[in-house]
């Protein structure tokens, strides 16, 4: 957060006319400007997550990258695919701090081709290691959006039905090369239940609305490179789960972390089975975790055991995933003038500038609106709360 | 919802309004009130027809002596429909807010095929048509003519109006229509002496019938009950039909007389121009024909055909083509013209000499129409200027306002590009025309547009013969295949069938994400009357101004009429003509308020003041001063930061309010002061 600022640098921006901006905002009502818009539809997103849905936690996510000739683009810095791979590197960490038993898979496009970069799976270092080489692709030609749809889906179908199938697309191109009609495809996905969301880099697409339409996806365009993480973060909170969706029980294993101590003379060093079919990184060591069923040893988790399939994880990981089941209250809205004390925002102690504050109905205790947001979607507990019940 | 609008109580079948559409309803009713003619201006996708139909039904609820009759005029088919599916709305919220049956007729003109010739249809209380209809004398004798007095005539998309008056006026005569007329004189020869052997009575009661004069019309017209027709004068209604012409077969001999002296008259080898009384002197000279039987020709006619019970009145086109023109000239001696032109233009070696009768004065087919019904509201997305159609048409408003379009987001753009990137002015006018550093400019804004404008886009040129120009020279520059990369380019020809085939696999590329080009042309086909809605056409780019042919001798004929009885200079005809088009075109992107679009005027002559004002108000008011004259860079920047912010989320709630009213939120007193500045009287 801190060495990402605000809004991107004034020099950085597109070419803009500020004093426009600013007489827009006199004239009054009737021009509500975009970022009026924006700020309501981002309390709507806190608001529209209460309730008990029930929601898919396990995840099965596949991001197409696009990296056609418009990735070449310099309106995100240094470049749009740079800037794009950047964030995705947060994207994946945050994705699996808050997914702990979610897997992804990264496609790329261009050159009306379709590439897996990384097959799905669970381990963020082999996505994130893909991601950091992949900045010096070159970018040419249109991308195909039926080639890489299809491609993800070969995958995707094979899913259990419990699990979530989803697409995120990163689209920079406005144009898409395709070998058939991508309306039979979304045909396809529709019924085979695969959520495709786009994150647009330049404008609406048409093509993008019917098909995030059909699919139950979501769709947006960013406005600059902070608007461009702020929608990339949307997509780690686990979706809502389709009423279709299977529910079966999973059976997993809760592996414990055991070091022999080298005084142990029974102690031997092994091989983890992850490490197998690459021959890269560490080989023997003496500690592991050892999946209950068959005794195989994995050094991390989470992760599905390549000798009996069970899915091994630990406590704290499914404890992560456990808030979005049962999320923080809405705060309830309303006007600073009607505040009485000291005009301070409880969790970052700043003054209240805006017209609008948020109380936490069960504590009483007034936040700004970044402290709304930050508390929803990062802490997810309201800290007065705690802090009281910790003093009590 | 139901509306209080001035004290009158109307239904509207949503339950949402417009504050613009309140505002114009507001217009409407004191136009009603007068009894007077208005002229109103709305943008389109702002739900006109519907506030035009509630509020006129309601109006004709609450007054039915004062309004029986609803004519409302639209220009196509596809229009018509759009009506009829409106009004459909309107009765079904009426029949379940009151609990009545409906008790209102509606009746719909489209074609022969679907015409019903039932009694009780003439007691309609709302008719929708063609404009040929009630303009076209021809026509409009056949269908309007019974119309009654306290009808409400609406004529909507009325911004061409004055050219569909003088078409429907004008007669043009080639050598193709004499023949023709040839074949039609001989048939009617035929069937009078054949009919002369076996009814021989009907010949005399027709001869009878002349003598007597048109007396019966004259009456009906002075007791009003009819229609006036243009190509009928008062005057020959009072005077019987001379005798040269009484018999059928005196006549058909006069006939022919006037048709070989027609063809003497096309064997011109330079062009002829000159006024209805030289005409009527040269053929009074050279055949010895009257103005007098001439001007009886077309009302003599048609009591021959009806005589001889000719059934297919379609075969006998260029015969009653030819006696029109006939009684035209003679009637007239003003406001028309007679051309002569030995070949076209284009084709300066091929002999096909035609004779314009070319109307000038659009006032002249409207009249009766202005004349006969109390209140004629003549609207459409853009009239503007406002008060220039008043003076063509020559009538006096009781009301005249423009509408513009409230928005809970600027959803359009309008860019007024006057220079290259590398400082070159931007412009088609004559001199500059075969420039290649314009040409050039000029590609590198469609190409550059390309690259981020998503899905469609549209440009127009300013004739056929320019864009062939330009495009050629792009295909030698190179920027036509670098274009290629980012969309496909489809091609407006002259040729319907090529153009609509262009346009469905357009709207194709449009859809399933490969984005395309559609070259037009202004005044073309593609330009009036097609809509290019959401995905369809998210910019239009108007590449130079879209002024007329200004060679064409009609027009020169037609200029120097209105600057000599209407005080119009040909310059502020020529501008607000081309500016209308230029409107058209552009108003195309924007077909409602959900929908978004960039307008881009390449040009730098559309930054003065003289054409940028004669825009429609609602396009003009978001032309800021730092718009009018930017480079393409600049203009892509700009339309870049356009389209990333009407990419953002836009749902119903952010209207509310703003742009769109509830009921509860009409009736506050905040609203109702910002309605009131909705409308801009001139």
């Amino acid at each position: 957060m801190d060495e990402e600022p605000e809004r991107a640098k004034r020099w950085e921006g597109g070419y803009e006319r500020t004093w426009e901006v600013l007489k827009e905002d006199e004239s009054g009502s009737l021009k509500a400007t975009v970022e009026d818009i924006l700020f309501q539809s981002k309390r709507k997103r806190v608001i529209e997550n209460h309730g008990q849905v029930r929601l898919g936690m396990m995840r099965h996510l596949y991001v197409l990258i696009d990296c056609s000739r418009s990735m070449e683009d310099q309106d995100l810095k240094p470049n749009r695919l740079a800037s794009t791979l950047k964030l995705m590197e947060a994207f994946v960490d945050e994705y699996f701090d808050q997914n702990p038993i979610s897997q992804v898979g990264i496609i790329t496009t261009k050159n009306k081709r379709a590439e897996k970069l990384t097959d799905l799976a669970g381990n963020p270092k082999k996505h994130i290691a893909a991601l950091k080489k992949a900045v010096d692709t070159l970018c040419v030609g249109e991308p195909s959006l039926y080639n890489s749809l299809n491609l993800a889906i070969q995958t995707l179908k094979h899913m259990p039905g419990h699990t979530s199938r989803e697409i995120l697309i990163i689209l920079s191109s406005l144009t898409t090369c395709d070998p058939a009609s991508i309306y039979e495809l979304i045909k396809t996905l529709k019924s085979l239940k695969v959520r495709v969301s786009v994150i647009g880099l330049s404008a609406e697409v048409r093509v993008c609305t019917v098909l995030t339409r059909e699919t139950g996806g979501s769709y947006h365009v960013i406005l600059d490179e902070s608007h461009f993480r702020e929608l990339l973060m949307l997509h780690v909170k686990p979706p809502p789960a389709s009423s279709s969706s299977e529910c079966s029980l999973i059976r997993m294993g809760f592996p414990q972390h055991t070091i022999a101590s080298l005084t142990d003379q029974g102690a031997k060093p092994s091989f983890s089975m992850s490490h197998l079919d690459n021959s890269s990184g560490p080989g023997l060591s003496l500690e592991g975790y050892f999946c209950p069923q068959c005794h195989a040893k994995y050094t991390e988790l989470p992760v599905e055991c390549k000798v009996c399939g069970l899915t091994l994880v630990l406590a704290p990981h499914l404890a992560r995933s456990f808030h979005h089941l049962f999320p923080l209250q809405a705060f309830t809205e309303s006007s600073v003038e009607e505040l009485q004390e000291d005009r301070f925002c409880q969790a970052c102690q700043g003054e209240l500038k805006d017209k609008i504050i948020f109380t936490c109905p069960s504590c009483r205790s007034v936040f700004c609106v970044e402290c709304d947001l930050f508390i929803h979607d990062s802490l997810h507990c309201c800290p007065c709360c705690i802090h009281s019940q910790s003093t009590s | 919802m139901k509306l209080n609008i001035d004290g009158l109580l109307v239904y509207f079948p949503y339950d949402y309004i417009y504050p613009e559409q309140y505002s114009y309803m507001l217009e409407l009713k004191r136009t009603l009130d007068a009894k007077g003619h208005g002229v109103l201006e709305m943008p389109s996708g702002t739900g006109k027809t519907i506030s035009l139909l509630s509020l006129i039904v309601a109006y004709q609820k609450a007054f039915p002596l004062e309004v029986t009759k609803l004519i409302y005029c639209s220009r196509t088919v596809p229009e018509i429909e759009k009506v009829v599916e409106e009004l459909r709305k309107l009765m079904e919220f009426y029949c379940k807010q009151t609990g009545e049956s409906n008790n209102f007729l509606a009746l719909a003109l489209s074609s022969r095929k679907n015409l019903c010739i039932h009694p009780e249809i003439m007691h309609a209380n709302i008719v929708v048509y063609s404009y040929h209809y009630l303009l076209d004398p021809k026509i409009a004798d056949l269908v309007s003519k019974e119309l009654a007095k306290k009808s409400v005539v609406v004529f909507d998309e009325a911004h061409n109006i004055d050219n569909v008056c003088i078409d429907s006026m004008s007669v043009n005569i080639t050598r193709r229509t004499l023949d023709r007329c040839q074949n039609n004189v001989d048939t009617l020869q035929n069937t009078i002496s054949k009919i002369k052997e076996t009814d021989a009575a009907k010949l005399k009661e027709e001869y009878r019938r002349l003598v007597e004069g048109l007396k019966e019309a004259n009456v009906a017209r002075e007791t009003d009950v009819y229609l006036a027709n243009p190509v009928l004068p008062d005057e020959i209604l009072q005077e019987a039909v001379p005798g040269t012409i009484r018999t059928a077969e005196h006549f058909v001999g006069f006939l022919r007389r006037f048709m070989e002296y027609l063809k003497s008259r096309l064997r011109v080898h330079h062009v002829v121009q000159e006024s209805t009384p030289q005409f009527l002197k040269d053929i009074f000279e050279k055949v010895c024909i009257d103005r007098k039987p001439l001007r009886f020709c077309a009302e003599r006619l048609q009591s021959l055909l009806r005589t001889l019970e000719i059934a297919d009145i379609a075969d006998f086109s260029a015969v009653t083509l030819i006696a029109n023109f006939a009684t035209l000239v003679s009637t007239y001696s003003q406001g028309f013209t007679i051309i002569i032109e030995p070949f076209e233009d284009r084709t300066p070696t091929i002999a096909n000499p035609v004779l314009h009768f070319s109307c000038m004065d659009p006032s002249i087919a409207i009249k009766p129409v202005f004349q006969r019904f109390q209140s004629v509201v003549i609207t459409s997305g853009t009239l503007s200027p406002l008060d220039i159609y008043p003076r063509i048409l020559d009538f006096r408003p009781v009301t005249m306002a423009s509408f513009t379009m409230t928005l809970a987001r600027t959803c359009l753009c309008p860019l007024i590009v006057g220079r290259g990137n590398d400082q070159v002015a931007l412009s088609s006018k004559f001199e500059t025309r075969e420039d290649f550093a314009v040409i050039r400019n000029y590609g590198n804004l469609l190409l550059e547009m390309s690259a981020i404008v998503p899905d469609g886009i549209v440009a127009f040129f300013t004739s056929y013969m320019y864009m062939e120009n330009i495009v050629a020279s792009w295909y030698e520059q190179g920027i036509l295949e670098n274009i290629q990369r980012n969309k496909l380019i489809f091609i407006e020809t002259p040729d319907a069938a090529e153009t609509s085939m262009a346009l469905e696999k357009y709207q194709e590329a449009c859809e399933n994400g490969r984005g395309a080009i559609l070259l037009s042309v202004a005044r073309g086909k593609v330009s009036e009357g097609i809509d290019f809605v959401h995905h369809f056409g998210r910019a239009v780019i108007m590449f130079g101004v879209p002024y007329v042919y200004t060679q064409s001798r009609i027009l020169k004929a037609r200029l120097e009429y209105l600057r000599d009885h209407f005080q119009i200079r040909e310059n502020d005809f020529l501008t607000f003509d081309a500016m209308r088009h230029a409107a058209q075109c552009v108003g195309r992107a924007i077909r409602g308020k959900t929908d978004y679009g960039l307008m881009i005027f390449a040009d730098k002559r559309y930054a003065r003041a003289d054409k940028r004002g004669k825009l429609p108000r609602w396009i003009q008011e978001h032309i800021s001063d730092g718009s009018l004259n930017l480079t393409v860079d600049e203009a892509i920047q700009l339309s870049k930061h356009f389209l990333r912010q009407m990419a953002q989320p836009f749902r119903q709630e952010d209207q509310l309010g703003l742009s769109l009213l509830t009921l509860e939120q009409l009736e506050s007193e905040e609203v109702l002061q910002k309605i009131a500045k909705i409308a801009h009287q001139t």
